[in-house]
């Protein structure tokens, strides 16, 4: 049975193999505590703009998942030093000879699934923030009048924070103000005639008039911010077309968020892949050293040659010994030597 | 009869060696964090210097600024005379250096003691500062076309809309002056003639605010003008309405927030200094410990580390005789000179 990928390690390149996953391992924790970080980040501003986010958005895993993958491959980062650093010295060596093998099968297994699955979600939820936002914001801004409506009474607020800060102004732009009702109906006096007549015009009875909330203003304009009658040219007299109207911010809230949470799913998609390239070095890298000294029964300083694998042997040796294993307490065949755990000698072979 | 005695055999002094070694630069990270510090508050001066006329004190920042690069300076100095505390050849290049490095050290740590206090004392400038700064910043708030004057509306519109206040020290400092330019008056209307003529300057005052007044917490659309003027609007009274605007002044505001940031600045220097008093403190030990070797060969004897040598009232006469020894010395010189004279003359 012929290991797979086998390679030769004499002592000094074994040395410098310890050396450089030390390094390694060490890079692994560094890059993992920042995508830790970046991850968390993530998770808060997603926490922070869950009122614009529709509840059956997706979006909200990717920060999670994130998280455990990396906080998994800071704690690989951590074994992988520790032991490379133990390899080199032959009292610490022995407590690691036991712990190292599952470790690695953990590692492998659990660390590398969830990093493929946070970049598989990295890659496939943004998409899915279009959609999500539209259905937040179009319900934030229908419950913005709202106020006394237990459950919704925090949406002016949100909302208009939400303006404030990202500079933005209704989801398109500022005419998307002028298509709902966002002044509550308790503060409209039912005797004034401009009132009574916009209700009637309306065909839903709703009370629209051309103006935004105060949210929306900018404060680069030089003109103290108009906020009403937007759609009529002879309400405010003195304004001059030809300079850029500042008066309200331009841009809509979905793009703004929209390129603000994309961006940041993108910086954590590029650290999740560079978090898997090291883990992946690191994994094989210990994979190697282990298979090596295990060669040598243990013994570090022997200056033997032993020979590093990546797996005893082949799948379908290694399936056919799973299954020999298993049958073979109740039927052993003639000629068949009674099942062995992979050699664990190494083949002076390349 | 010294003061403070402790007995150091040799295991005593290296571990005291290795202990203010490792105190030395945790004291040099300590010291960058006071520079940093220093860094920030400096930052966030400038960042508001326009509301405070750019008159701005900006002493206590300088000074962390400084006396953080000095402590990093010392400590690290410490630090090697520490390490080389313990090798007797080593030592001896020091040893003619360590008492004025200690005076330093002394005068280091008072320095530093009184830039914490001035972190606390800093905020009554702070408050006329503040005052006279937003008083102007208000007043050029319609200048927009002004050279050198255009990016007050928004520093102002910002500043309240970040710090959550309203005015200098209330939104009815709003109504005194003028915040509308006159180029975005119509001077046609009858209402705008009306306003000007009945003031004596001849400006246009309104009893409204700017929109970076408004409170989001309000349940209703932001009311901006006619403030007063219960009629204007349905179900108001500005005597009770209290979320409609941010009830706080600006100067208030931005007062407090200085204040915490310099108390934190202030709380951490001082935590800085005990550290450094300690260090100090250490160091004599050493000093001492090593000096008071009987055998300076053996390095395995026992020798005493005190603070002063003498009593503290006996090091004060001690110190006040050598200060009128160094005057009576002069003296003594001014009088053979007389003395040399007279006979000349006479």
């Amino acid at each position: 049975m012929a290991p797979v990928l086998p390679l030769v390690l004499p002592l000094q390149p074994r040395i410098r193999l310890a050396q450089g996953l030390w390094l390694l391992s060490w890079l692994l924790v560094l890059v993992g505590g920042l995508t830790l970080l970046c991850s968390g980040h993530l998770l808060v501003q997603v926490w922070h703009l869950g009122t614009f986010l529709a509840p059956s958005c997706p979006f909200s895993a990717l920060p999670q998942v994130a998280l455990a993958a990396s906080a998994v491959a800071l704690g690989t980062g951590l074994v992988g030093s520790g032991a490379s650093r133990a390899s080199l010295d032959a009292e610490q060596y022995p407590p690691w000879r036991g712990v190292l093998g599952p470790l690695l099968v953990a590692g492998t297994a659990g660390g590398g699934g969830l990093l493929v699955l946070a970049l598989g979600l990295a890659l496939a939820l943004p998409g899915t923030l279009d959609t999500g936002l539209e259905e937040g914001l179009g319900s934030a801004l229908a419950h913005y009048k709202d106020t006394e409506v237990p459950g919704r009474c925090q949406a002016k607020r949100l909302l208009d924070e939400l303006q404030l800060r990202h500079h933005c102004c209704g989801r398109h732009g500022y005419k998307d103000w002028f298509g709902i009702q966002w002044v509550s109906n308790r503060y409209l006096d039912p005797n004034d005639h401009d009132v009574v007549d916009r209700i009637q015009s309306n065909v839903e009875g709703l009370y629209l008039i051309d103006g935004v909330p105060f949210s929306c203003c900018n404060p680069h304009s030089p003109r103290p911010c108009l906020q009403s009658q937007l759609s009529d040219p002879h309400a405010h007299p003195l304004f001059d077309p030809r300079q850029p109207n500042l008066n309200l911010w331009s841009q809509g809230c979905h793009e703004v968020l929209l390129g603000h949470l994309q961006g940041l799913a993108s910086t954590l998609g590029n650290m999740l892949a560079v978090t898997f390239l090291l883990q992946t070095l690191v994994l094989l890298g210990l994979r190697y050293l282990q298979t090596a000294l295990e060669g040598l029964g243990g013994v570090i300083d022997g200056g033997g040659e032993a020979q590093g694998y990546l797996f005893p042997a082949g799948l379908k040796d290694m399936l056919k010994t799973a299954w020999l294993q298993g049958v073979g307490p109740h039927r052993p065949a003639p000629g068949e030597s009674p099942p062995e755990e992979p050699p664990k000698e190494g083949l002076p072979e390349a | 009869m010294a003061l403070l005695k402790v007995k150091f055999d040799q295991k005593k002094r290296v571990k005291l060696a290795q202990g203010l070694w490792l105190m030395n630069w945790f004291s040099v990270l300590a010291g960058i964090i006071i520079f940093g510090l220093g860094l920030f508050l400096k930052i966030e001066l400038r960042k508001r210097s326009d509301v405070m006329n750019n008159s701005e004190s900006h002493f206590v920042p300088n000074s962390l600024i400084g006396v953080g690069v000095l402590s990093c300076v010392f400590n690290s100095l410490a630090g090697k005379i520490c390490y080389d505390a313990l090798d007797p050849a080593k030592y001896a290049k020091w040893k003619p250096w360590l008492k004025p490095y200690l005076a330093v050290c002394v005068l280091f740590n008072v320095t530093l003691f009184l830039v914490a206090l001035c972190c606390f004392l800093l905020r009554g400038s702070l408050e006329s500062t503040l005052a006279h700064g937003l008083k102007n910043g208000m007043k050029f708030y319609r200048d927009t076309d002004t050279p050198g004057r255009c990016f007050m509306k928004k520093t102002i519109d910002m500043l309240q809309i970040e710090f959550k206040c309203c005015g200098n020290n209330g939104f009815r400092d709003w109504f005194e002056i003028q915040w509308i330019s006159n180029r975005y008056l119509d001077f046609s209307s009858k209402e705008v003639k009306d306003r000007i003529k009945s003031n004596v300057d001849g400006r246009y005052l309104v009893d409204g605010v700017p929109f970076s007044c408004c409170n989001p917490n309000s349940p209703r659309p932001c009311i901006q003008y006619q403030l007063t003027n219960n009629s204007a609007h349905y179900s108001y009274d500005h005597q009770t309405e209290e979320l409609n605007l941010w009830l706080r002044g600006c100067r208030a505001a931005l007062l407090s927030y200085y204040s915490n940031l310099m108390n934190t600045i202030g709380a951490a220097t001082l935590l800085v200094w005990l550290f450094e008093a300690t260090i100090t403190v250490g160091l004599r030990y050493l000093h001492t410990a090593l000096e008071g070797m009987a055998n300076p060969e053996d390095p395995e004897c026992e020798s005493e580390g005190w603070l002063l040598e003498k009593s503290l009232p006996e090091t004060w006469k001690a110190f006040l005789e050598s200060v009128k020894k160094l005057g009576q010395g002069n003296q003594v010189e001014a009088e053979g000179e007389d003395a040399g004279q007279a006979p000349a003359a006479g």
